[in-house]
């Protein structure tokens, strides 16, 4: 459980986040979304403690995470994949983390098996691509197996595979009771995985809402095909829809839904091709919603 | 705490550069025994008129030059190095801030100090070995007066540990705090000779490597200009330790990781 409440954070004049408010529940991945530079990295650093919140409080489990006595059994989080001594052993990176929180060496290897690093276990981080390095920031995530997960943009620079392989794994620790947040700023990619959607703009809260949600609130009305448009036209006007026609032979209509179209149609009896709510993809709705919200836009687009 | 100390000590044992500050001590070591053998050879072709006049150094004169920068590079790293690669981030998350700068602090110095004292003792120890029975002043003389300086260089290699340590903490670069610790271990003594008397000497003794000199002097290393006991040397450089530590303290627990 992960509580967000009026959370500020400036640096100078500019508020990086600014009166944030929400809520992370287990057994749920949320995405955390926002074009960049919205202040996702800044809020999760302030949840794990290592920036200072201007005003506002974030909370983990109910209390700070400052608090945690040994803060791997209960957070564990992905921040930055390139933040490795290069110098270092994956298996030594990993056996000081462990040794910090009072972890046995026999976890380090089990992480290092579920994260698919065994075989480089010995390896220098140095050589390792930036997969490699994603992998085992993960695998330093579930050292603790903490009942939290914080990944700051777990799929950046990962291929096809791995980016399969990271929204298994979140699916799987969310199916296993906990509470995961995974920030992104690709809509497409927290649609496959996440359940809900927390996004912001410019260090504020633009929607916090469920996938399911937000496809329903950016619904275009609905698509029907019939081999009798006009007459059809006719019956839905008269029963309170709007319908336009659309090229290529199709209506759309709104203030109706699937069923009472359905059964509009039938009563005159309509034959009906297609009948589907239309909506926009949620690439669309999120663009719609973070329209102006982009720290750095292009000027002309 | 007994986590955070162990945490480090795992660290600092496992970060390559901690292999190479090692390796240049040991380097040293090998260095002074080798200058021991090229004295007592010298000592044998000297006669005796000109023996009498012969002032060696001490033993591990060439590792005592080597051993503060050692101790500075050391110290620096342990907290500059985290910034540079940015895990220094994961480092604070794992574990409270008090605690893993206390850690840092302790397993830093605790290493330098005991490389230090272990190379010292060594390298004394050999240069003997190697001079064997010859009357040579200083590396012949007893050991006992070689004690002071052999159980005071690893405290005083520990402090310039910790100074380093601290002033890192505070500028979070490696670079300048290295370039900030060698002009003032190497440039300011220097420059201080250009200062007009009392003044340029009074200061000198007032800087740590000047300090260093006056707690715990190589036997036979010819005096510097310094004007302190060694006792009072050694608060002073406490106090550098102290202003250091703090200040560390305080950037690395009040500003955003």
């Amino acid at each position: 459980m992960i509580e967000v409440r009026e959370l500020t954070k400036r640096y100078g004049g500019t508020a990086a986040v600014d009166g944030l408010s929400f809520q992370v529940r287990p057994g749920t991945v949320t995405g955390f979304l926002g074009p960049n530079g919205a202040g996702k990295s800044t809020t999760m650093r302030i949840l794990l403690g290592l920036a200072a919140a201007t005003s506002g409080e974030a909370l983990v489990n109910g209390g700070r995470y400052a608090e945690l006595r040994r803060p791997m059994l209960e957070v564990g989080a992905l921040l930055d994949a390139s933040a490795v001594h290069g110098g270092r052993r994956a298996f030594d990176h990993l056996g000081w983390l462990a040794r910090s929180n009072g972890i046995g060496r026999r976890r380090v290897a089990e992480v290092l098996e579920r994260v698919g690093l065994a075989g480089a276990a010995r390896r220098r981080v140095g050589g390792f691509s930036l997969g490699m390095r994603q992998r085992l920031g993960i695998a330093a995530a579930l050292l603790g197996d903490p009942g939290v997960l914080l990944f700051d943009e777990p799929v950046n620079g990962l291929d096809p595979d791995g980016v399969r392989w990271i929204r298994e794994l979140m699916r799987g620790l969310a199916a296993e009771g906990r509470t995961v947040l995974v920030s992104s700023h690709l809509m497409s990619e927290m649609e496959l995985t996440a359940d809900r959607l927390v996004i912001v703009g410019r260090g504020r809260l633009i929607a916090d809402t469920s996938v399911r949600e937000l496809a329903e609130r950016f619904g275009r009305g609905v698509l029907v095909r019939s081999p009798r448009p006009a007459e059809l036209t006719g019956v839905l006007s008269a029963a309170g829809g709007s319908v336009e026609d659309d090229a290529g032979g199709a209506l759309t209509v709104a203030g109706l839904d699937v069923a009472d179209i359905g059964e509009r149609a039938a009563a005159h009896g309509i034959p009906l091709y297609e009948v589907r709510p239309r909506s926009a993809s949620l690439e669309e709705a999120y663009m719609e919603l973070t329209a102006g919200s982009a720290e750095f836009e292009a000027a002309i687009s | 705490m007994t986590d955070a100390i162990a945490a480090e000590w795992y660290k600092l044992r496992t970060a390559c550069s901690t292999a190479w500050i090692l390796a240049v001590v040991a380097a040293f070591v090998v260095l002074s025994a080798l200058s021991s053998w090229y004295l007592a050879h010298y000592w044998d072709g000297l006669s005796p008129r000109r023996r009498e006049e012969f002032d060696a150094p001490s033993a591990d004169q060439p590792l005592s030059v080597a051993l503060p920068v050692c101790a500075v590079v050391l110290g620096a790293l342990t907290v500059t190095s985290e910034y540079a690669t940015g895990m220094i981030g994961t480092s604070v998350a794992v574990l409270p801030r008090r605690r893993l700068y206390a850690a840092k602090a302790l397993v830093a110095a605790g290493v330098m100090l005991t490389a230090a004292a272990a190379g010292t003792a060594v390298a004394v120890l050999a240069g003997r070995a190697i001079v064997g029975g010859r009357p040579v002043p200083v590396l012949g003389a007893p050991l006992a007066d070689g004690v002071p300086h052999l159980l005071l260089t690893g405290p005083v290699a520990a402090a310039f540990t910790l100074i380093a340590f601290g002033l890192g903490a505070v500028l979070r670069s490696t670079a300048a705090t290295i370039t900030t610790m060698v002009a003032q271990m190497v440039v300011l003594p220097t420059l201080t000779g250009l200062l007009p008397s009392p003044y340029g000497e009074r200061i000198w003794s007032a800087l740590p490597e000047g300090l260093a000199e006056q707690i715990a002097a190589p036997p036979g290393v010819s005096a510097g200009p310094g004007v302190l006991s060694a006792p009072v040397a050694a608060a002073v450089l406490l106090v550098y330790v102290a202003v250091a530590l703090g200040a560390g303290r305080l950037s690395f627990l009040r500003r955003d990781a």
